[in-house]
């Protein structure tokens, strides 16, 4: 007999495994694509060609030597298949170290080439192992898509600006908003919150012409001008209410002993104020090295670092493990600041709706 | 800005002009680079060449073939992503609110998604989606897909294009809406839904009579903001399937602007294109700030200086 008792844990039992169950599926579609994009960034480009592709980049990869009809015949070890695939027939020793390092992502030299082709005489295939260059597609990704390198240095500059200007800009209004009444106080509150909104689109397009009255079409300064419009919203936001959760009874502490107005917000508001400045320069950041589409419009000849990954990607004849990799550089700051700021990202969610 | 050495008046006007300097660098800068070309554009479209009104370039837009497509493609694509997405966020919301064994870690999880750049999500499905890609790859490895078998992803009717578009943006940004959603949840007092079991509610009927109607302004905020941005869709559909096969508002613009800016109607179409984008992103922000209670507070003020 079954007692109720453990009739319920059963019950109870096989919920929580359903509601796991449940919970892990959720955790895989989330991260499996994740895993993959990574993955891929990291395989050799003659791996990411093979179908299926191989779940997992290769630390060290497996080749034999033999002769061949034009020399040597190298065959490299495909994990997947699990058998030796034959790849080149050269006698040209520097073909094959280009070959070996472009499309097999391993470092050869021509003097480790022809040691082992004299153990050739003993033994006939050699085999040997070499260790695989696990960052080469990004070391690849740089060297051969045009613009790279100067583009992620553009886009720091870009970034930089933008920070620059919406954290001083937006810093002083979020101040006023947090410690003043004034007239049309609530009127700029509400244009702030709608410029934000505005569609960045909306904006580049007419920007082409008067950035190009500027001089600043086509460059850095430029676009830090146009991301701040809507950064500068966003900041004033996020530091008005953290001006508003800094009592204002320190300041004036401060200034009954004898500090200045400006020495005493130095002093004891600003230090405490920190922190939450921060969050919102990194706000600004990763806006302003996320964005594409005023970038494609206000730039020709100077793109940003996000235009080219998104060329190499609509061109379509680029190489999928370098797409995956620029994607991955395309995505590293993103993600190092949201996990950073992650607490901050609920308190603003919450301070746009009160 | 020293004041200490003024006169006691002079303190006090310079005291009150204070804000005024505060918030100067922002009007300013609104003014100079927000108010400007959004008003420069919006004359633009109805001026011809020589300076005349003229409703021509309305006119070129609507009589563009891709025009109505075009329109038809985002309002599909925003009335089914922002529903599909509203449903799951609130499911994904409701579940991390029950805050199980490891919730926090899976909170960590879910947000992944909302962190990572749109080019990376372009490239993230770029490789997965092609024939030979991952997605195609994990389904052999599953045995969903026969050996040598594969799915043509990318190939197919405007319908397949269209679904699989919203799954992936889908993908991207049901977190967002989800952490909004979590934050109303966790604002409402335990002891409200409680009182609802006691009074001898089910889950559901809880769900329905107690936590969603207070949970209103919360939705109303998620859906709107979700809105905005998915009329503005354009980057994961270019990288995905190029341009003009599945035209959408935005990517009219970026094809006009970018890929033939040499034909002679395309800034004027630009022109056009843009201010219908403004306007319907308008409307809806407008909206969404009536709904969040911004311009009752401005009513407010208003009344306070006429009493």
């Amino acid at each position: 007999m079954v007692s109720p008792r453990q009739r319920l844990l059963f019950f109870k039992g096989v919920r929580s495994t359903l509601f796991y169950l449940l919970v892990i599926t959720i955790a895989l579609i989330i991260i499996l694509p994740v895993f993959f994009i990574v993955s891929l960034s990291f395989l050799t480009t003659h791996e990411a060609y093979s179908y299926p592709l191989p779940l997992l980049p290769g630390v060290t990869s497996k080749f034999s030597l033999t002769h061949g009809e034009r020399g040597y015949l190298l065959s490299v070890y495909d994990r997947v298949a699990g058998e030796y695939e034959t790849v080149l027939d050269t006698d040209d020793l520097e073909k094959m170290s280009v070959y070996m390092k472009n499309r097999l992502g391993t470092t050869v030299s021509i003097e480790e080439l022809e040691q082992q082709i004299n153990r050739l005489a003993n033994e006939d295939p050699v085999y040997f192992s070499m260790r695989t260059d696990l960052l080469h597609n990004y070391k690849l990704f740089f060297q051969i898509t045009r613009d790279a390198v100067p583009s992620l240095i553009r886009s720091l500059q870009i970034c930089a600006l933008t920070v620059l200007i919406s954290l001083s800009v937006g810093g002083l209004a979020g101040y006023a908003f947090a410690r003043y009444m004034f007239f049309g106080k609530d009127m700029m509150k509400f244009s702030v919150l709608f410029v934000r909104m505005f569609p960045a689109i909306a904006i580049a397009i007419p920007m082409v012409i008067i950035l190009a009255g500027m001089g600043f079409y086509d460059q850095p300064i430029g676009l830090a001008l146009v991301y701040s419009i809507g950064n500068i919203a966003l900041t004033t936001w996020i530091t008005a209410s953290i001006f508003m959760s800094i009592p204002e009874s320190l300041e004036e502490a401060a200034q009954v002993f004898g500090a200045t107005r400006l020495q005493a917000f130095i002093k004891t508001t600003l230090p405490l104020a920190l922190p939450g400045l921060a969050a919102a320069a990194m706000y600004a950041f990763i806006g302003a090295w996320n964005e594409t589409v005023s970038a494609l419009i206000l730039t020709q000849f100077n793109p940003t670092f996000s235009v080219v990954v998104y060329q190499s990607l609509v061109g379509a004849t680029g190489q999928v493990n370098l797409a995956a990799a620029g994607g991955i550089v395309m995505a590293i700051p993103a993600l190092l600041f949201t996990f950073i700021i992650r607490r901050y990202i609920q308190q603003m969610w919450g301070g746009v709706t009160v | 800005m020293d004041l200490a050495g003024r006169s006691h008046q002079n303190r006090n006007i310079s005291k009150q002009l204070l804000p005024y300097f505060l918030v100067i660098p922002a009007l300013i800068f609104y003014v100079l680079f927000w108010l400007r070309p959004v008003l420069q554009q919006f004359i633009d479209s109805f001026t011809n060449e020589a300076g005349q009104f003229t409703l021509n370039n309305y006119r070129l837009v609507f009589s563009d073939p891709d025009f109505g497509i075009a329109l038809a493609n985002t309002a599909i694509i925003v009335v089914i992503s922002v529903v599909l997405e509203f449903f799951l966020a609130l499911f994904l919301a409701l579940l991390i609110n029950r805050n199980f064994r490891g919730s926090s870690i899976f909170l960590f999880l879910v947000l992944i998604p909302m962190a990572l750049p749109a080019v990376a999500v372009a490239a993230m499905w770029k490789t997965g989606l092609t024939t030979n890609g991952w997605v195609n790859s994990m389904l052999m490895y599953v045995g969903v897909l026969d050996v040598g078998e594969k799915i043509y992803w990318l190939a197919g009717s405007r319908w397949k294009m269209l679904a699989l578009i919203i799954i992936i943006d889908a993908w991207q940004v049901i977190p967002s809406v989800m952490i909004i959603l979590l934050a109303g949840l966790q604002n409402i007092p335990r002891e409200t839904e409680e009182a609802g079991y006691v009074f001898g509610g089910n889950y559901l009927t809880v769900l329905r009579k107690i936590t969603i109607p207070i949970l209103g302004p919360t939705i109303q905020t998620a859906v709107i903001l979700r809105l905005i941005a998915a009329i503005q869709i354009w980057l994961i559909i270019i990288v995905l399937i190029g341009f003009s096969r599945v035209p959408v508002l935005v990517e009219r613009i970026v094809y006009y602007e970018k890929e033939v800016p040499r034909l002679e109607v395309s800034p004027l179409l630009v022109a056009g294109y843009t201010i219908i984008v403004t306007v319907i992103v308008s409307i809806a922000a407008i909206s969404y700030l009536r709904v969040s209670g911004a311009f009752s507070r401005r009513d407010a003020e208003v009344e306070d200086g006429v009493a």
